[in-house]
């Protein structure tokens, strides 16, 4: 015997928390994903799985194949650090099928990178846009050759 | 092209104001309403645990009709204060992974700690040994499906013996005694985790966890005002008009108490005037106006506190009928000023820039993981569960009365 009895109440409370605690470690001997803990704190797998996604962007060389004249101007002038999809959105799949057009196949969100902020780089032409000669853009500035007007 | 550059006009210029970094214009802060409403949630439970330790361990026996009701309460919003991080995460679907891997050296993480020790070690067992005499005597008493949870409840034990009640009751007070410093902790550590982010003036700032605990304990007074208000309603019986009173009093002392701390923290800060606090004052200037100065100061503090002053200067002078009314509307307008109160905190830590020259504002989506639809969804379930945890626990006879065996005999064994 022992010479301490626990209250019953007091005794079902610890078989419980055992049972509570005990059902964790099982359920964490399931839960837990496999690659867990492989390099860090995390699924070693998420980065196979993020590898493996499909780019969405094809990059300027790609565009060389039907746009070469573009090309061509684009590296002449201004604009030339510009990724073609930086203005004219994700182009993958227009790439591989020229019907499905490019997200922005009418071009960009000029003002996206030439408005003004003080946060910007001085070297970054800024322009007010309300205090600049329009809205409409191409109107007087091409794109692929901003520093010429059409 | 013209319909794009005016769409882009629209739609991003309105919400930067001055100098701020590119990286910082997105459409949406990162921490949304969701991350608003979870520690409106959080300081429910503490406040609504301390209101009903004002009985177990300061012995005020008039706030015992309202003990179990507001261990309840807390109870409920415990259930859900972790949904809003839930829905939160990038990928919600994946969320017990969380806890399947708890890392002891994220600040963020800790919360999976303080929460389980909150729900598991302090609140279940506190309620289990309070009802556990009551779970006996129904499960005997109820037929059918109810029953069965009743029988299930007693965990299979059935002594109600003077002894064992006695030992329950010890029991009980030594859990709420450690329930106060877990119900500090809970919130406090809701506080710390803005107050530690030492880069962001609005956030980090020693004072935000005790400001955090002492809303809390506001707030939950009030929920328990408005839920008894309106519990004693939907029952058609009488309010206990001590018990309401009591209530309104320790409600008025901790919204002094808070309101004080808060004014301290302003004060502070415009003295010091230390970095950023240009921007500060735009903030409350403009981005907050409303729901600082009118939300929180006015609805949520200046107004309850002359009502409930008011209150305690003429109590005797005040019908009942109209007291009610008073305490309940200064309840509801304390509930509301905490959620702005939440909202200021976790927006205004997000609306400037880091480089203190700038402002972003917020428009919350409707629908989405982010939207306030799901926001107001979350806040609805605890009621729901509430509705619940009342019908099966708070018999309707037994609602107005003092629970049967009154806590002072708890602190005197
Ligand atoms: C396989 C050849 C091919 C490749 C590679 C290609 N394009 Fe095209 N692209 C076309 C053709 C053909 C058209 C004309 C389609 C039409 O007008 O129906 C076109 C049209 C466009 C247009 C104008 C759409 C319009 O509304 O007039 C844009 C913009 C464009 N391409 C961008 C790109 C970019 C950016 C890339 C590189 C990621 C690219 N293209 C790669 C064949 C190609
Ligand atoms: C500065 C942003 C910008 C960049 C960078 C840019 N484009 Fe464009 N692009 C435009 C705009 C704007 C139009 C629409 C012109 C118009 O509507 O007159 C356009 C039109 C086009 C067209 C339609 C036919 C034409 O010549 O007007 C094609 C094809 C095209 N772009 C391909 C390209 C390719 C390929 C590249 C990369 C080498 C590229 N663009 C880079 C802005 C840009
Ligand atoms: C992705 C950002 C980006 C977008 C979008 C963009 N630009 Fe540019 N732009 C630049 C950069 C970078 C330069 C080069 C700045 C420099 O070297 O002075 C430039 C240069 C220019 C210049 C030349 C200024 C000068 O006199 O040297 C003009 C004009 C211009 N952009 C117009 C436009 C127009 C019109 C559009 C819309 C079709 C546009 N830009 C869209 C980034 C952008
Ligand atoms: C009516 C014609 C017109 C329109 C429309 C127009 N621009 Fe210009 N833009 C000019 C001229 C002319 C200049 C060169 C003289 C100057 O700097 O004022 C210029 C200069 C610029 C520069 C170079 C500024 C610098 O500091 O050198 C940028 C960048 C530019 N424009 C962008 C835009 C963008 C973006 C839009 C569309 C919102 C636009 N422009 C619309 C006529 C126009």
């Amino acid at each position: 015997m022992l010479p301490f009895k626990l209250p019953p109440q007091i005794l079902r409370l610890v078989l419980v928390a055992m049972a509570i605690v005990g059902s964790y470690f099982v359920a964490r001997s399931f839960l837990v994903p496999p690659s867990f803990g492989q390099y860090g704190w995390y699924r070693g797998a998420a980065l196979a799985e993020i590898a493996s996604r499909e780019p969405v962007f094809a990059g300027k060389q790609s565009c060389d194949e039907c746009h070469s004249d573009i090309l061509h101007k684009l590296a002449k002038d201004a604009h030339k650090t510009l990724s073609c999809e930086g203005c004219h959105g994700v182009s993958r799949e227009h790439g591989n099928n020229p019907d499905i057009l490019p997200v922005k196949s009418t071009g960009s969100h000029c003002i996206r990178c030439h408005e003004a902020n003080l946060a910007r780089p001085t070297w970054l032409k800024q322009i007010v846009v309300k205090d600049h000669y329009g809205p409409k853009c191409t109107e007087c500035h091409l794109p692929h050759q901003p520093t010429k007007s059409p | 092209m013209i319909n794009e550059v005016t769409n882009i006009v629209v739609e991003t210029l309105p919400q930067i104001q001055g100098y701020v970094y590119p990286n910082e214009s997105n459409v949406h802060p990162v921490w949304s309403v969701l991350i608003v409403i979870y520690p409106y949630i959080t300081g429910l439970v503490a406040g609504a645990f301390i209101m009903a330790s004002l009985v177990r361990v300061f012995n005020v026996k008039a706030l015992a009709p309202v003990y179990r009701m507001s261990m309840l309460t807390a109870l409920a919003f415990l259930l859900c204060a972790t949904l809003p991080l839930l829905c939160h995460l990038g990928h919600p679907e994946r969320n017990y992974e969380v806890m399947m891997t708890p890392h002891m050296t994220s600040p963020m993480a800790i919360f999976g700690f303080v929460y389980a020790w909150y729900l598991m070690a302090v609140l279940l067992l506190e309620l289990w040994f309070d009802f556990r005499q009551d779970f006996v005597k129904w499960s005997k008493t109820t037929p059918g499906f109810q029953g069965l949870i009743y029988r299930v409840l007693t965990l299979g034990v059935t002594d109600v013996s003077e002894q064992s009640v006695r030992l329950d009751m010890k029991m009980e007070w030594i859990l709420s005694i450690v329930g106060i410093p877990s119900a500090f902790l809970l919130h406090g550590y809701v506080g710390f985790i803005f107050g530690s982010i030492k880069a962001n003036p609005w956030w980090g700032n020693v004072l935000m966890p005790i400001m955090f605990i002492l809303s809390a304990i506001v707030s939950g007074i009030a929920l328990c005002v408005f839920n008894y208000i309106v519990l004693t309603w939907i029952r058609r019986k009488t309010v206990n008009m001590r018990c309401l009173d009591a209530m309104a009093m320790f409600l008025f002392y901790a919204l002094l108490v808070d309101a004080v701390i808060e004014t301290l923290d302003v004060l502070h800060r415009g003295f010091a005037a230390e970095e950023g606090f240009a921007v500060l004052q735009t903030m409350i200037r403009e981005k907050l106006f409303y729901t600082l100065n009118i939300g929180q100061v006015g609805i949520g503090t200046l107004v309850p506190l002359l009502m409930l002053g008011a209150l305690q200067l003429l109590r005797h002078r005040v019908p009942e009928a109209v007291r009610r009314t008073m305490i309940f509307c200064s309840g509801a307008m304390i509930l509301f000023g905490v959620l702005m109160m939440r909202w200021n905190v976790v927006m205004g830590g997000q609306f400037f820039s880091k480089s203190f020259r700038g402002v972003m504002s917020y428009k919350m989506e409707f629908s989405g993981q982010e939207g306030w639809l799901l926001g107001a969804a979350i806040m609805c379930l605890p009621f729901i569960i509430l509705t619940v945890l009342v019908k099966l626990f708070l018999s309707e006879s037994e609602q107005l009365q003092p629970c049967e065996h009154l806590p002072e005999n708890s602190s005197k064994t």
